[in-house]
């Protein structure tokens, strides 16, 4: 199924108590894209996001995966080890090596044999510039050194796609890039990602799809070229007049 | 009257077999008390129907004395199932249903201290619940609680002494047996005491240098 996107959303809600923070989305992504989701705090961008693989459960609407439908207690878990997530706080497991944050999942879910997955640990973690850590753990490292083996750690599931939400907000300003390198590489390799962010360089360079999402809704849709240059909707202009 | 150290030292050999005995019922009993606390308290941040029946094994256990919980188990329960149950097996289990309910608490304060953010990481990379329990929240959460189930071992080493009421012969029941055949008080429940404190002075740096062995990546 080719045309099927890897994850299409329809008429997404979702409200805390009496608080809306998503009311009706629907988007697609597609196979190779990488789509930057942008928007003031408290829209509703990284709530998106977390309803991509049920950590959030959403209030109405549904998520789709290569065209199923995720129902939490049949498929969801089957479905998380095809969708990668990369968290603000990195959430390294503190008490794990490097190598042993990275072959858990493959280890534990796929019951990848423990030789073949610390190979490819090894292998992801040159990817990512950090091959001397193997050993090291989460705390004797820096932030953009956590986040990195983080990426690592959901890329050797060998996910369908990739969500980043706000991969870099948590960061130290000089950290930023060596992060941020990390996901162009993925991106030019053509992984599937969704990134949640407020580096509007990174959307505009990287980003195949940008969309502003102000008050839990898609207000503005569109190539970054587009979107940056030339905002169709007043809240966009707006939003982007305020951080550019 | 004057202090007669040689009683002292006399009574040592016998006091010293009764101290042991209550440095085995104590871990044995703390043993079983954290595999019975670990169900509890994760049983107590589950969703179903376990989470009442363990809050009210732990509500009951921490609200009535242990006293009187040994003699349920001791004098009471054995009038129900028409057979006596050995002093020692009375005590370990007490000791254990008892510790159990303390460690319960722990564990789950212990559990819930570990940031939700691991939760979320495990169950993204497609773990199972209990993949992520086993795996990620307890060996973290172990860590946390070394220093509270530390206390709890020594809270139970001294409670422990209650059981002399069933006449097990551990170290306040030797002293007892010691006083009834001298009438020299005195020196015996010195002797007593003063051996209570070297247990538990000894496990409470015992565990402190777990504490820091275990410590460095957490």
């Amino acid at each position: 199924m080719p045309n099927t996107p890897i994850l299409s959303v329809q008429n997404l809600f979702k409200s805390f108590g009496d608080l809306t923070v998503l009311q009706g989305v629907s988007l697609e992504i597609n196979q190779g894209e990488v789509v930057v989701i942008i928007g003031p705090s408290g829209s509703g961008k990284s709530t998106l996001l977390r309803c991509l693989n049920y950590l959030e459960e959403p209030s109405g609407g549904t998520v789709y995966f290569q065209g199923n439908p995720i129902r939490p207690r049949q498929n969801l878990r089957r479905i998380r080890q095809e969708i990668g997530m990369v968290f603000q706080n990195f959430n390294l497991f503190p008490h794990l090596s490097v190598l042993k944050n990275i072959t858990l999942a493959p280890c534990l879910v796929r019951k990848t044999a423990p030789e073949a997955s610390r190979e490819q640990a090894l292998e992801l973690l040159g990817k990512v510039g950090l091959e001397e850590k193997a050993s090291s753990y989460p705390t004797e490292l820096s932030g953009g050194q956590q986040q990195r083996v983080a990426i690592a750690r959901a890329l050797a599931m060998n996910p369908q796609v990739l969500l980043f939400d706000e991969p870099t907000s948590a960061l130290d300003p000089e950290m930023i890039s060596e992060v941020l390198d990390v996901m162009k590489a993925l991106a030019l390799e053509g992984q599937t990602m969704v990134v949640v962010t407020h580096e509007m360089v990174f959307a505009r360079e990287v980003g195949q799809r940008v969309l502003f999402i102000d008050e839990g809704v898609i207000v503005e849709e569109n190539s970054p070229g587009q979107l940056f240059q030339n905002p169709k909707k007043a809240r966009t202009k707006k939003f982007l007049s305020k951080i550019l | 009257m004057e202090f007669r150290w040689s009683l002292v030292w006399d009574s040592l050999p016998t006091l010293l077999t009764g101290a042991k005995l209550t440095l085995q019922l104590t871990s044995v009993s703390v043993f079983f008390g954290i595999i019975i606390g670990t169900f509890a308290g994760i049983a107590r941040l589950s969703k179903g129907p376990f989470r009442y029946l363990a809050a009210a094994y732990i509500d009951v256990i921490r609200g009535t004395p242990l006293l009187v919980q040994t003699f349920i188990v001791f004098y009471g329960i054995p009038g129900l199932i028409q057979r006596p149950i050995p002093a020692y097996a009375a005590a370990v289990l007490t000791l254990s249903i008892n510790s159990g309910a303390y460690v319960g608490e722990i564990v789950r304060a212990g559990i819930q201290s570990i940031d939700p953010g691991q939760t979320e990481a495990a169950s993204s990379l497609g773990l199972s619940a209990f993949q992520t329990m086993r795996h990620i929240i307890l060996p973290q959460a172990f860590r946390r609680i070394i220093p509270p189930l530390g206390n709890e071992f020594i809270a139970l080493l001294k409670d422990s002494s209650l059981v002399s009421i069933i006449a097990l012969e551990e170290l306040v029941r030797k002293g007892q047996i010691i006083i009834g055949r001298t009438f020299r008080p005195f020196e015996v429940w010195l002797a007593v005491a003063f051996i209570f404190f070297i247990m538990t002075f000894a496990i409470s740096r015992l565990i402190a240098v777990i504490e820091r062995r275990m410590m460095p990546h957490a």
